[in-house]
């Protein structure tokens, strides 16, 4: 008798339901939130007596997004979209009145161009792209037979759209809001715990390379989401805003904590594969205190003013420990040196996490408003330009045949064709499959002209006032939104469908029925959206194609030639995040696990290790005050060493094993004359040896075993 | 206040002046509590938000349009 009510309790509520109900609940509280921005948009474009209703709820359904958060402040870059756009097609209605020729060839380009800078800026500011070539066309539209009247055509639609976008911003930001604020908070804070946890555990034994590639993998995610999930809190939230910059410095000190750490795991792992483990024992030694200073007792609250008192109380015994240590090894010069440069890399990590912990504690600690600025530091993107300017070729092309088509054959609706297929180059254009989703949307599309026709003919003719056209349109039109939020399992589906269904629906007060309008403008609208399909399938997209990863993954070498040449200010965060960003975006398209994934993840790292070091070492050159000829010497491995990245082969590889060896050599023979300014500059070159020489990295192809007696002679 | 202003000889409604007037003067009472961190004293900041812009645009249309 006992087990039958946990069976029933267990029946009545299992996990699967109350997922289901959690994700279901999201998915209505968006729909209801699309409802009320198309009717009150719809309601209050009727109210000020503009001409159509339906352009502002097209802009809804083009607008309103579920993963976007609150959307009012980004409808800033909305607004200045549609701003353009109106002003582009005045412009251009004025400029060529009588030349519909010239004045179609630069619509398609400007509709190309909009197309391509939603491509290149992949995050919110993509959608004003968007608009911008909507609203250039719609304004155009109506006026295109009497270019006299554009002006008045150009403010409405700019109200109307206007009116749509902010309707669209203020829902989702007044009903029941997603508070991006409390996701970044929840997300930054489990990073900053994983990152602890994992730096207090895991030097004691070696990490195996796959486990460490899914590591990395975390931590750039981690650094990547939270800049991504930044930049959209701080439109929501002033508070948020003044804390902007302190935000930026640290995922700044989490980047470089991460990769100093890694560079050291680097380093013991090869070590010990290369029959050292003494020397790799004696810096998990050195690595000790900074476990412990990390690990503190159960009974205090671990939190991050405490790990920072305790990581700068642990920062003194580390040199005393290092000469300590160093006196038990084997008094091989070779050796001695990897220990040395561990022994840097450790006190330099040591430092990272005690100002990222010190910083992660001031933002825990106090709210508001905090004193003084700190270093501005900015999240640089990695931006390739061929994915944007394929973009604008594509759409250059469907919008000029389409207007070829249109001219060529006088069909009236040639227009609304033209339309569909600016709208959804824009939207598609950054898909990593556009032929799928654009065939979801294709169908998607027919299906909302389908519910229109039956709501537009059967349903509205009979219904009077306001609240009746809600309550005959709703039921249909609340599957659009439904849909959009099955994006992941349904690419475009919902937004074919919300937007075949408010367009057609072509709301007017008073309403107009035309039967044969809306056959025309179907068949026009889907032809149009066949057509930047068609576009799709001739000029393919490159997004996650091998070819692009090739392209960037050149890029991510090309950052150790940026570490080598640009100009010193603020690199290491432009280093560091461009880094990510790119690895990010490659990652994205491979399969984990696969060979394509291993090369990645092996450039990742020498790239991170050898970039960084040259950076440090750089520093060194310009702060520490060396003798002309060692500077000398070091420039000419920074330089050997960027030629090589540029462009790895086994003859470059050569020069720029030289060029450090010699740089080392000469520091080595400096060393006693000056330890202050030497000992770092001579640990960030054997930094960079070891990464040369590593018989496990991503330049194994191109090293040439030099024979011992080489260098002897 | 004329109820169209000619802005580059294009008439724009006086109201509108104002809408953008108001949106600056929220924008900057927005940075302001969000500076000194008081939203933490408001229940539902975008909506007292919305309510604190519709004040300020009643207010400034009803002075300024008896």
């Amino acid at each position: 008798m006992s087990a039958v009510p946990t069976d029933i309790s267990a029946w009545r509520n299992p996990p699967w339901l109350r997922e289901f109900a959690a994700e279901e609940s999201q998915a209505w509280i968006f729909v209801l939130k699309s409802l009320i921005a198309f009717y009150l948009a719809a309601w209050i474009t009727m109210v000020f007596q503009l001409e159509q209703p339906s352009t502002t709820m097209v802009t809804v359904s083009i607008v309103m997004h579920p993963q976007s958060g609150t959307v009012l402040a980004k409808s800033f870059y909305r607004a200045l979209g549609t701003c353009t756009g109106s002003l582009v097609g005045v412009l251009l209605i004025a400029a060529f009145p009588q030349q519909r020729e010239l004045f179609l060839l630069s619509m398609s380009l400007w509709v190309a161009l909009c197309a391509g800078g939603a491509v290149l800026y992949r995050n919110f500011m993509s959608y004003g792209f968007v608009l911008a070539g909507y609203t250039a066309f719609i304004v155009v539209l109506p006026a295109i037979d009497h270019p006299t009247a554009v002006f008045d055509s150009a403010v409405s639609r700019v109200s109307e759209v206007m009116l749509g976008i902010i309707v669209a911003g203020l829902v989702s930001d007044v009903v029941l809001p997603v508070r991006l604020r409390q996701v970044l908070r929840r997300i930054s804070r489990e990073h900053y715990k994983h990152f602890i946890d994992f730096a207090r555990g895991s030097l004691g034994g070696a990490i195996p390379r796959a486990e460490m590639e899914g590591i990395h993998l975390r931590f750039v995610r981690a650094a990547v989401q939270i800049e991504d999930l930044r930049s959209s809190v701080i439109f929501e939230d002033p508070e948020a805003r003044a804390r902007s910059s302190r935000m930026q410095l640290l995922n700044l000190r989490y980047m470089a904590a991460a990769t100093s750490f890694q560079s050291l795991h680097h380093l013991i792992n090869r070590l010990q594969r290369n029959n050292h483990p003494r020397t790799a024992a004696a810096l998990i030694k050195l690595y000790a205190p900074v476990g412990e200073a990390l690990s503190p007792d159960p009974s205090e609250e671990p939190i991050p003013r405490l790990l920072a008192t305790r990581l700068e109380a642990c920062e003194p015994k580390l040199a005393p420990l290092a000469a300590e240590l160093r006196e038990d090894l084997r008094q091989d010069p070779e050796l001695l040196l990897e220990f040395d440069s561990g022994t840097t890399l450790i006190r330099r990590f040591a430092a990272e996490l005690r100002d990222f912990t010190s910083l992660e504690a001031t933002l825990r600690e106090t709210q508001g408003v905090l004193g003084r600025s700190v270093e501005r530091v900015d999240f640089k993107r990695a931006n390739d330009y061929a994915a944007p300017l394929i973009a604008i070729v594509r759409t250059f092309f469907t919008m000029a045949t389409l207007s070829i088509f249109w001219v060529e054959t006088g069909w009236p609706f040639g227009l609304s064709a033209l339309l569909l297929a600016t709208v959804f180059s824009g939207l598609l254009a950054s898909s990593p499959s556009p032929l799928a989703a654009t065939a979801n949307t294709w169908f998607a599309y027919l299906a909302g002209l389908i519910a229109a026709f039956f709501v537009l003919f059967r349903l509205m003719p009979g219904s009077d006032g306001f609240v009746m056209l809600i309550l005959v349109s709703a039921p249909l039109l609340a599957l659009g939104p439904y849909l959009t939020t099955r994006a992941v399992t349904l690419p475009g589906v919902g937004a074919g469908y919300s937007l075949g269904f408010a367009y057609i629906l072509a709301l007017k007060n008073p309403m107009v029925y035309s039967p044969e309008r809306f056959l025309n403008d179907s068949i026009a609208a889907l032809l149009g959206l066949m057509a930047s399909g068609a576009a799709f399938m001739i000029i393919p997209t490159v997004i996650g194609t091998q070819w692009l990863r090739r392209r960037q993954l050149v890029q991510l070498r090309r950052q150790v030639v940026f570490a080598a040449t640009a100009p010193m200010d603020g690199i290491l965060y432009r280093f560091e995040s461009v880094n990510r960003d790119l690895y990010h975006q490659i990652v994205q398209f491979t399969r984990q696990g696969s060979e394509e994934s291993h090369v990645l993840f092996s450039w990742a790292l020498a790239v991170h290790d050898s970039g960084r070091a040259i950076i440090e070492l750089r520093q060194d050159m310009a702060h520490a005050d060396l003798p002309p000829p060692l500077l000398e010497s070091m420039q000419r491995a920074v330089d050997a060493l960027a030629r090589l990245y540029d462009e790895p082969d086994k003859v470059r590889w050569q020069a720029a094993d030289e060029a450090v060896d010699h740089a080392i050599v000469l520091t080595t023979q400096t060393l006693p004359q000056s330890r202050a300014s030497c000992q770092p500059a001579l640990a960030d070159l054997l930094q960079l040896r070891t990464a040369l020489r590593d018989d496990d990295s991503a330049l194994t192809p191109y090293i040439v075993k030099a024979p011992e007696t080489g260098h002897a002679a | 206040m004329p109820r169209e202003v000619a802005l580059a000889d294009a008439l724009v409604p006086g109201l509108l002046l104002i809408y953008l007037g108001c949106l600056l003067v929220l924008w900057v009472i927005d940075t302001i509590i969000g500076r000194y961190g008081l939203y933490r004293y408001v229940w539902h900041p975008s909506l007292f938000r919305v309510a604190m812009f519709f004040v300020l645009f009643g207010a400034a249309g009803l002075i300024l349009y008896p």
